[in-house]
This record gives structure tokens, C-alpha cells and sequence, in this order.
């Protein structure tokens, strides 16, 4: 290659430099360093700032979770599951399939947390809390439903581990006992992993705070001060937490996925249902992330500076790596399934693909595979946020779409053509599922002004340790490992 | 647990060549075990609640055509696939009558059973169902009324077996074969049904059992289900 | 003799004075243990130039696996026999299925434990002075150091010469 002799030092290639430098600090949150007194006050008016409209929207969403929920949820239980559309042999319904798309969304904070912490992945920083924030709420939404779901839901605690009076324990062989177990879990995990980053900014917002806030910041910081030994503690802890919640997240998601695959049904007793659910259930959960940011982003004070195009940018190929990755674990379930030629089987792929609820399998298939496909590859509609918020809502209702199919209509199509049968949801199984989403942003909305939700000491120490370094006649970022 | 040798293991053979579709056993069923009645949308949407239903085909192209009926009841399976899946023990089996039980009590309505039963044959009691006035009287005080929210299936009627055995070892003997025997089968006009122990290879069950037209119900999913039905070719009846 | 607590505050981008800081602090016979740096973003003590500091998180972490793998192992072998019920032609403990609640219930040991070991360490009494201000959070390093009361003004001034902030004594307090 040629290269053109260019007098060293011109005025040109300074200029060219500086602008360069100033781009990149433009584009890179962590190349824009801000002193920690002033990112202290954004955050913290962040969380103070309530408008009206927040107010509306939080009473709002409150009341819908007392009416759709928890009204709906009484109702069925005063009556009986039959309010809900189940019916033989359709026995799960959109109960089961919310739980799952709920599981899955809870996969995000986890995802981008724990595998982008142990990676070093640098752009997490400002929105790891906001991910943390989805698994904890998504699994209290989500864990709601293997109580809904219960015909006698007020004997629920039967499945908890403890004996009768005969001795009699839960059966320990029973998938759903390993879900109980596998979600208690993970809940419990996730909220500690929640917790512990938080304590450096729960003693920032303390020092910052009077009142009831004050009270409170300081019972749950524990006394921080920042002394060697707590940062030390704090950082063995994440460390053992982010290597030891990888596993317990994909074992909740297996395991979910064993709930279906264990059984004897046709289209569910499938090998690759573990791996096909995880990766199912961290596209929805990371493209779960990205809606939320670009929510936060435009109503929440000051984070149009946190939370950049290159976040959305960064985010956006991991969700097209994740749909590609899908896209292989359904072929590969479609096509050996097919291949097999059991005639129960493929008669059931006929109906998904050709039968009156076609359009939900087709629906799964563009939202999934084909918009991702069609828009991420595209770095300018990456970094455009309202688009990628688009884009990530579709790429959720595609996954509840495949969750559906997996579900009712798979049920409804076994191997014996008496039994088949359709299942519509009710308008009380609606209720119930549009309830949760109300919890979830309601307890989000709560959050939001409770917790500092960004983790100002990581974004803090990220900056730190980003540097321009001069190579040859530019500057480029530069990151020094200060751990 | 590899599955003891005892003395009992029910079993049922139902002659699909004789059997008329006429619905007598799953009246007599639903007498004898107390089942509801759902009424007539609830029962066309599928929820209907008997343990015994006829599964009826058409077979040929019209106007040839006739119909092709089944009784499908619980199997009974050794291996049931809906045993292991449930959490709280409430779909067992019975190691004295080799069948497979459900203990309402117990059942906290998961529907995980029903859903991993491959021949569809649980119901789940989606309403407290009230039996209306004069019929109330005719409950069955040998089987428990089950409330909304939990599972049930054919239990090969075994409030009878356990007064069959009650009998045969109050007057100190074995039970006899054709002693004990279910609602279906007592009620079915034309013999179709016979039940019996399976465990005695000369009882009438085992003898047509193994009929060159016997055949189990998916077989080879190896649940190893203790009805076995009969079938031939198109030479009886039709 | 009288000692006292004293605090100075570097500003973050001054670590290099507050590391100079801390060996003038040695120089004046102020041992590593009457030393406490606190800090709003974590330093390692390699920066600093100090004792590599410690804790037992591990030591918490594998003992809850353990009583978790313990548990686990009792609801999978023992619980069984306590009342014998046969499931679908399953033997009474199959080890299968046992491996799964064993990895649950290790890990949910594993991590219970890790947020109790923080809480335990969190309020159990910590070495060094202790002491705490405000502005900490707001990028500050703090220094905080006993010393005999003679000698105190001077060390703090000594410090003020490289850069430091001398907090006043009676701001200095636990949060």
C-alpha cells in the first residue's frame, strides 16, 4: 500500500486530531469524563425530579395492578380456573406462556451484568443497575404465575419443601419443584446481586439525603464508608457472584424449558429445549434492556448523558447475534423434527405453519428472525434509539408469539385428532397478564426514584481508567486495568 | 422401583368389535364416582368432566362411511407419565392394586398431569359444580365429591376393588375373578368390557387379552397402560 | 498519651500526592494499622502502597455451598424413605434428577451466604481509625490517621504542603 509522505507536525493533522479526540468523547461516555460532585447531582436530581406526570402514571399503574391483577386474579379464584379459557386438552395456557416470557425477560440484568462484567465489556457501566433492576422485577412478575396458575392456589405452600404430618415431602423428581426451587433461586440472587453494586451509591444518596430517604439509604448501605477492606469485600463478592449466577441463570431457563421438555407431549419432549430456551431467553431479555433504556432515557433528567447512541449501538449487535443464534436453535429443532417424519409431529408443524393460528407462528418468525435480520446489521439504525425501541418491542412480541406456539398450540394438537382442541384466552386471562405488566412498570416507576439508578462509582471508575493514549500522529482510547 | 409381584394388577379389556358407542358406561360411571355435570356449553367447550368418553371416528369416504367408536378411560399405565411430574405426590401409584391414583386431598391443580397424559384421559374440576335437587341424593357415599381446583381420572373403580378384597377376606378366600367389577363394565349391554386381575394369566381378562386382536393404545410410548383394547378387520357387525 | 483521629481529603486525580501522602505519614512513625484510606471509587493498595487488605467472603461463600450440597442431599436421599411413594416406574432416588436439586441448593447456599458474610463483615468492628465525611462520595480520598495529639497540627499541616484538605476534627464522624 501506498503511503503518502505527509510533512510531520503540519497544522492539518493537529486540528485533525483534536477534532478526532472530541468526537470520541462525544460518542464514548467513558472518553467523557465528569466530575464525581456534579454526576452525583444528576443522578440525585434524577431520582428527586417527580412531575405530574409521573405521578399519573405511577397512581395509574398502581390502580391497574389492584383492578386487572389482583381483581381479576381474585375473581378466578373466588370461581374457579374455568374463568379462564383452558380447557381440555389445552391445560397451560397464557398464564404459562407469560411466566416463561416473564423468566426470560428477568435473564437481561444477569446477561448484561454478570457475562459483560466478567468480560470486561466496557459500555455496561451506565446501565447495569437498570438491567439488574428487569431481572428482579420480571422474576416478582413472573414467579406470580406458578401461583395463578394453581387450581387451589391457597394450598400453594404444599410445594414448599417441608413435610406432612405423614412425613411426606415434596416430590424432589418433579420439574415443577425444581422450578420452585431453581426461581427461588434465582430471585433471591438477583436481589442480592442487585444490592451489593448498590451499596457505594446507596451511601452517596445517604450523604445527600435528609429525612425518611436519609433513614433509609442508611440502614441499607450498612455503614458504608469506603474504606480498603469494604472495596475489597465488595469486589470478591461481585466476583463470585457474577462467575456464580452465569450458571443458576441458565439453569432457571433449562429448567423451565424441562418443565415442557421431560413430558411425553409431541413437539415439546425435545433434546434442544434447554440451549433453545436460554438463547430465546436472552434475545428477549437484552432487546427487554434496550426498551427500557430508550423509556428512561427520554423521560428521566440527565440521561441523555449516561445512556448514548453507542449503548443502543452495542446492545443492538448483541441482539442481532442472539437472533441469528435463535434463528439456529429453531431450525435446527424444526428440521430434525420434520426429518423424523413421526406422523403426530408433523402434523403439528403443519398446523403452526398452515393451521388457523398461523399467523402467530409467522408472527414469531418475522419479529424474531426477519426484522433483526433485515435492520441491525445497519450501525446507523443501531445508534437511532426510538428506532431500536421499536425494533426491540417487536423482537418481544415475537418471543411471546413463540412462547404461544410452544404452549397452547401445541397442546391443542396431540396425537389423538379426537382430543385436539382450540384455546382462546379469556378476557380474565388478559387481565391478569396485562396486570403483571403493570406491576413491572409500576415497580419500575417506583424504583426509578428510589434507588440511584445509575451505578455512579462503576461509571465513575470506568472514566478513570479510560485514557487517550497518542499512537503515531492520533489519539485513541485507551483503558488501564486498575483493578 | 422395578414393580413388585403381588397378588393384584388390574386390568380391563375393552372388544372395540363389539363395542356400540352407546354410552352406557360412561352414564354408569359417572353414578357411580359422583361426577358433575357441567352443562351443555361447558361440556362442548371441552370441559366436560367424565372419566369415561367415548372417542368416536368416522372411517371411509361418504356415503361409505361408519362410525368407529373407543372408550377412552385412564390406562392405568405402569410407567405414567403423570406420576413423576407432579409436585406435592398427588398422582401416585398404588403398589396393592397396580394402579395409578390420584389423591384429591393432596392435589394442588398444577394440571402438569393432565397435560403429560398422552391419552387426554384426566379432567380437572374448573368450577365447584352443584348437582341439582334430586340428584344430590344419588352421590355415590363410597367416593369422595371433589371441589374446584384439582384433578381427577378413572380409578378402574376401586371404592369396589377394596370392598371386593373386604369380602373375599372377611370369608378367609382370594377374590374370585369376575367378583369385582366397575360401574363401565357392569353396565355395558353388549359385554364389551371385561376386568380383572392380570397378575392370574387364567382369569378371563388375561385369556382375552391375549386375543390375536389385542392391541394397546400407544404402545410405543412404553407406559405400559393395563387396558388393552380388541380389534379386527371389517368382518363383524358392519 | 492523648492521640487523635485526624482526616485529610485528596482530590481523586490527586492519587499520586495521596500516595506520597501515606509515606510521609510511615516517615512520621504512624503505623500501616493507625491508617484508614477511604475512598468513593475503589484503589487497590498497590496503588496506594499499602497492606493488602482482606476478607473472609470466600471462606462464607464455600462454607453455604456446603451446607446447601448437605440439604440438598438429605431432600434427595433421605426425604424419599421417610414416606416411600412410587412415580411412574421411577426408582425411589434416582441420581438424575437428584443432580439438579444438588445444583440449586449449593448455589442458593453459595450466594446466601456471600450477602450474609457481607453483612456479617459490613458491621463486625473494622481496624483503623474510623471516621467519615461527606464529601468522600463527592471524589475525594480520605486519609485518616491516629496520632499522638502533640504532633497532630503539624503532620496535618505537612500534609496540607502537598495538597491536601484538612477536614476539621469535628466533622469528622461515622455516617
Amino acid at each position: 500500500m501506498a503511503v503518502e509522505a505527509k510533512p510531520l507536525y503540519s497544522s492539518k493533522a493537529t486540528e485533525h486530531q483534536e477534532t478526532n479526540a472530541e468526537e470520541l468523547r462525544k460518542e464514548h461516555l467513558m472518553l467523557d469524563p465528569m466530575p464525581r460532585d456534579e454526576m452525583n447531582q444528576m443522578v440525585m436530581n434524577a431520582m428527586h425530579t417527580t412531575t405530574k406526570k409521573y405521578w399519573v402514571f405511577l397512581i395509574g399503574f398502581g390502580l391497574a395492578v389492584v383492578v386487572l391483577l389482583f381483581g381479576a386474579w381474585g375473581y378466578m379464584i373466588a370461581n374457579g380456573m374455568g374463568v379462564a379459557g383452558i380447557r381440555r386438552p389445552v391445560f397451560w395456557g397464557i398464564f404459562i406462556v407469560t411466566f416463561v416470557f416473564w423468566i426470560g425477560i428477568s435473564h437481561a440484568g444477569t446477561f448484561v451484568s454478570a457475562i459483560l462484567r466478567v468480560f470486561k465489556a466496557e459500555f455496561r457501566r451506565p446501565f447495569t443497575r437498570a438491567a439488574e433492576l428487569m431481572t428482579t422485577f420480571g422474576l416478582a412478575a413472573g414467579a406470580l404465575y406458578p401461583l395463578i396458575h394453581l387450581g387451589r392456589v391457597w394450598v400453594f405452600y404444599w410445594m414448599i419443601p417441608y413435610p406432612n404430618a405423614r412425613w411426606l415431602w415434596p416430590n424432589f423428581r418433579s420439574p415443577l419443584v425444581w422450578d420452585f426451587l431453581a426461581i427461588t433461586t434465582y430471585l433471591l440472587s438477583s436481589t442480592i446481586y442487585l444490592f451489593l453494586p448498590l451499596m457505594p451509591d446507596l451511601a452517596m444518596a445517604r450523604d445527600r439525603t435528609t429525612g425518611w430517604r436519609h433513614a433509609i439509604y442508611k440502614v441499607l448501605s450498612l455503614g458504608w464508608r469506603g474504606t480498603e477492606a469494604e472495596w475489597l469485600r465488595l469486589r470478591k463478592a461481585i466476583g463470585i457472584f457474577a462467575f456464580a449466577i452465569i450458571p443458576v441463570m441458565f439453569s432457571v431457563h433449562t429448567i423451565v424449558s424441562w418443565d415442557f421438555a421431560v413430558t411425553m407431549v409431541v413437539g415439546w419432549q425435545s433434546t434442544i429445549f434447554g440451549p433453545y430456551f436460554i438463547i430465546g431467553a436472552i434475545l428477549s431479555g437484552v432487546s427487554a434492556v434496550v426498551t427500557i433504556l430508550y423509556i428512561i432515557r427520554s423521560t428521566m433528567k440527565n440521561f441523555d448523558y449516561f445512556i448514548r447512541p453507542e449503548h443502543f449501538d452495542g446492545l443492538g449487535k448483541l441482539i442481532l447475534i442472539f437472533s441469528m443464534a435463535w434463528a439456529y436453535f429453531f431450525f435446527n429443532e424444526y428440521i430434525l423434527s420434520w426429518y423424523g417424519g413421526e406422523e403426530a409431529l408433523k402434523q403439528l408443524l403443519t398446523l403452526h405453519a398452515t393451521g388457523p393460528s398461523a399467523w402467530v407462528w409467522y408472527l414469531m418468525l418475522i419479529c424474531n428472525v426477519a426484522i433483526p435480520w433485515l435492520f441491525l446489521w445497519n450501525k446507523k439504525i443501531r445508534r437511532t434509539p426510538w428506532i431500536m425501541f421499536i425494533i426491540t418491542l417487536l423482537v418481544n412480541v415475537g418471543m411471546f408469539a413463540e412462547r404461544y406456539t410452544i404452549i397452547p398450540l401445541t397442546l391443542g394438537h396431540q396425537r389423538n385428532p379426537f382430543d385436539w382442541g382450540i384455546y382462546n384466552p379469556t378476557i380474565v386471562e388478559i387481565s391478569i397478564v396485562l396486570g403483571t405488566l403493570c406491576l413491572f412498570i409500576f415497580l419500575y416507576l417506583l424504583a426509578s426514584r428510589l434507588i440511584p439508578l445509575v451505578p455512579v462509582w462503576e461509571v465513575q471508575e470506568g472514566q478513570m481508567s479510560h485514557t487517550f493514549r497518542k499512537v503515531g500522529k492520533t489519539e485513541i482510547p485507551s483503558v488501564t486495568e486498575l483493578e | 422401583m422395578a414393580e413388585k409381584e403381588g397378588k393384584e394388577k388390574w386390568g380391563m379389556v375393552i372388544d372395540l368389535d363389539i363395542c356400540t358407542g352407546c354410552q352406557a358406561c360412561v352414564t354408569a360411571c359417572s353414578m357411580e364416582n359422583n361426577i358433575p355435570f357441567v352443562g351443555e356449553d361447558e361440556m362442548a367447550y371441552g370441559r366436560g368432566m367424565q372419566w369415561m368418553r367415548i372417542r368416536r371416528y368416522w372411517e371411509g369416504e361418504y356415503p361409505e362411511v361408519a362410525p368407529a367408536h373407543e372408550p377412552m378411560l385412564c390406562q392405568q399405565c405402569g410407567n405414567a407419565p403423570c406420576e413423576p411430574v407432579c409436585p406435592v405426590f398427588a398422582s401416585v401409584h398404588s403398589e396393592q392394586e397396580q394402579i395409578n391414583l390420584q389423591v384429591y386431598n393432596r392435589c394442588i391443580g398444577t394440571r402438569y398431569c393432565a397435560n403429560n397424559c398422552p391419552f387426554s384421559a384426566r379432567t380437572f374440576n374448573w368450577f365447584d359444580y352443584e348437582l341439582p335437587a334430586p340428584m344430590n341424593s344419588y352421590l355415590n357415599p363410597d367416593v369422595s365429591v371433589r371441589r374446584r381446583g384439582i384433578m381427577e381420572k378413572c380409578t378402574f373403580c376401586v371404592q369396589r376393588i377394596v370392598k371386593g378384597r373386604q369380602n373375599a377376606s372377611a370369608s378367609g378366600r382370594e377374590i374370585a375373578d369376575g367378583e369385582v367389577v366397575p360401574a363401565c363394565a357392569q353396565a355395558c349391554p353388549t359385554d364389551a368390557i371385561v376386568f380383572g386381575n392380570l397378575s392370574d394369566p387364567e382369569s378371563r381378562v388375561s385369556q382375552i387379552a391375549r386375543s390375536d386382536r389385542a392391541f394397546r393404545e400407544l404402545e410405543e410410548l412404553g407406559t405400559d397402560s393395563r387396558v388393552t383394547y380388541l380389534k379386527g378387520g371389517k368382518n363383524y357387525g358392519s | 498519651m492523648e492521640k487523635n483521629i485526624r482526616m485529610v481529603l485528596f482530590k481523586e486525580d490527586q492519587i499520586d500526592q495521596a500516595s506520597e501522602a501515606i509515606e510521609t505519614l510511615h516517615h512520621q512513625g504512624i503505623s500501616e494499622k493507625d491508617i484508614s484510606i477511604i475512598s468513593g471509587v475503589p484503589f487497590s493498595e498497590k496503588i496506594l502502597g499499602r497492606p493488602a487488605a482482606w476478607t473472609n467472603i470466600p471462606i462464607f461463600g464455600i462454607a453455604g455451598a456446603l451446607v446447601g450440597l448437605v440439604i440438598a442431599s438429605l431432600f434427595n436421599f433421605l426425604t424419599p424413605h421417610l414416606y416411600k411413594m412410587t412415580v411412574g416406574g421411577m426408582p425411589l432416588t434416582p441420581i438424575p434428577t437428584s443432580i439438579v436439586v444438588t445444583f440449586e441448593l449449593t448455589m442458593l447456599g453459595l450466594l446466601i451466604s456471600i450477602l450474609l458474610g457481607v453483612i456479617i463483615e459490613m458491621i463486625s468492628p473494622s481496624s483503623g481509625p474510623k471516621g467519615y465525611h461527606p464529601k468522600i462520595s463527592d471524589g475525594y480520598i480520605g486519609i485518616l490517621f491516629t496520632c499522638p495529639a502533640a504532633t497532630d497540627e503539624k503532620t496535618c499541616l505537612e500534609l496540607q504542603d502537598m495538597g491536601a484538605e484538612i477536614v476539621d476534627p469535628a466533622e469528622v464522624k461515622q455516617p
